[in-house]
């Protein structure tokens, strides 16, 4: 099979330098995860911005006197009362869907929560129109869910599990916990 | 083209979908490493995302926006060894890369197929630190200098290893062909 144990070295070589041609929907799983990524940090961002942002306020030594007052009132007020805790609202977590589709005109989702209608929630495209991105109120369960690009091409999400539906379609699954 | 150093500035400056232009650039040539580093394509793709959002979660650490490439290499090989070392516990075999496979041209299928066979067999059997060497240097041409830089190991154990594991191949592969 080989001439010279030389040549086995360079033909493993040649073998393992030959391209590798990876699967392109890599590029719309690792935005989608970049996308998700920075919504949550952003609006963390803005709120610790916000937040820890240092401001300059005047008081006049008269107007600080009463500020002090009221909030030692308020103290006082709040030590007296009994503690009330309010039980957790049981409503729909926000969810938010992003799609990477450059050059697409449209781009809706569609899914158990909207009966599969691709007029229902339409995505909306950010910055140079290669993501799109909705976000919707969902209670608690598992949905089923695609985006429909271009009102005719059927994409599953490439972040999320997928599942093909009755029509060999593919779809993914999102679950809301409650 | 626009330069890595171009887009790096436009992600940090807050156009996220430029991101989508550096990860298509490096997919095929970052992946190459990953599916030989990790013998299996479904493993490769897995640390070959992570590293991807992981570069770009950490974009502000790459001093030098010219060095995008080097610098997100570094952190696959990284992920490839998080990767390996848990593929190693679930004993998993290496697999045949079915793509790579049915894209060969057809006069010559039975013998690539064996012949990728082989080498992915050979290659199974490297030590992880081992083959980690052997494909930074041979596959991907890299200077020893550079190779320890990125994985943190001096050059003269990079370059034992290096010929480690060209003796080790060159045995098996030699022992292949007697049988």
């Amino acid at each position: 099979m080989f001439d010279r144990e030389e040549d086995v070295l360079d033909r493993v070589i040649d073998q393992l330098r030959r391209p590798v041609e990876m699967d392109p929907t890599l590029d719309a799983a690792v935005m989608s995860r970049v996308a998700a990524g920075e919504d949550r940090l952003g609006r963390l961002a803005a709120v610790w911005d916000w937040v820890s942002r240092p401001r300059d306020i005047a008081v006049s030594p008269l107007a600080g006197l009463g500020l002090a007052a009221v909030l030692v009132g308020i103290v006082v007020w709040l030590a007296g009362r009994s503690p009330q805790i309010a039980a957790p609202a049981a409503g729909p977590s926000t969810v938010q869907f992003v799609v990477v589709a450059p050059g697409a005109a449209s781009v809706s989702l569609v899914g158990d929560f909207n009966d599969w209608d691709g007029g229902a929630t339409p995505m909306q495209a950010t910055r140079n129109g290669a993501l799109w991105s909705v976000t919707v109120p969902l209670t608690p369960g598992r949905y089923r869910y695609a985006f429909l690009v271009n009102g005719s091409r059927w994409l599953a999400d490439p972040a999320a599990p997928r599942v093909q539906d009755d029509f060999d379609a593919p779809s993914s699954v999102v679950t809301v916990g409650g | 083209m626009t330069s890595d150093a171009e887009i790096v500035r436009r992600v940090r400056d807050g156009d996220t979908a430029a991101f989508a232009v550096l990860v298509a650039r490096y997919r095929d040539r970052l992946g190459r490493y990953a599916v030989h580093m990790l013998g299996d394509r479904g493993d490769a793709e897995e640390a070959l995302q992570d590293a991807f959002v992981r570069a770009y979660r950490s974009l502000a650490r790459c001093r030098e926006d010219g060095q995008f490439g080097p610098w997100l290499f570094g952190i696959l090989v990284n992920r490839c060894r998080t990767a390996g070392r848990r593929a190693a516990r679930r004993h998993r075999m290496f697999v045949r890369d079915e793509v790579s496979l049915e894209r060969a041209s057809a006069p010559e299928t039975s013998d690539r197929a064996e012949w990728d066979d082989t080498v992915r067999w050979a290659m199974e059997r490297l030590a992880p630190p081992l083959r980690e060497a052997f494909l930074l240097k041979h596959v991907e041409d890299m200077e020893y200098e550079e190779m320890s830089r990125l994985t943190g190991t001096g050059v003269s154990a990079l370059k034992m290893r290096v010929m480690r594991a060209r003796e080790q191949l060159r045995a098996l592969l030699t022992e292949v062909e007697r049988v």
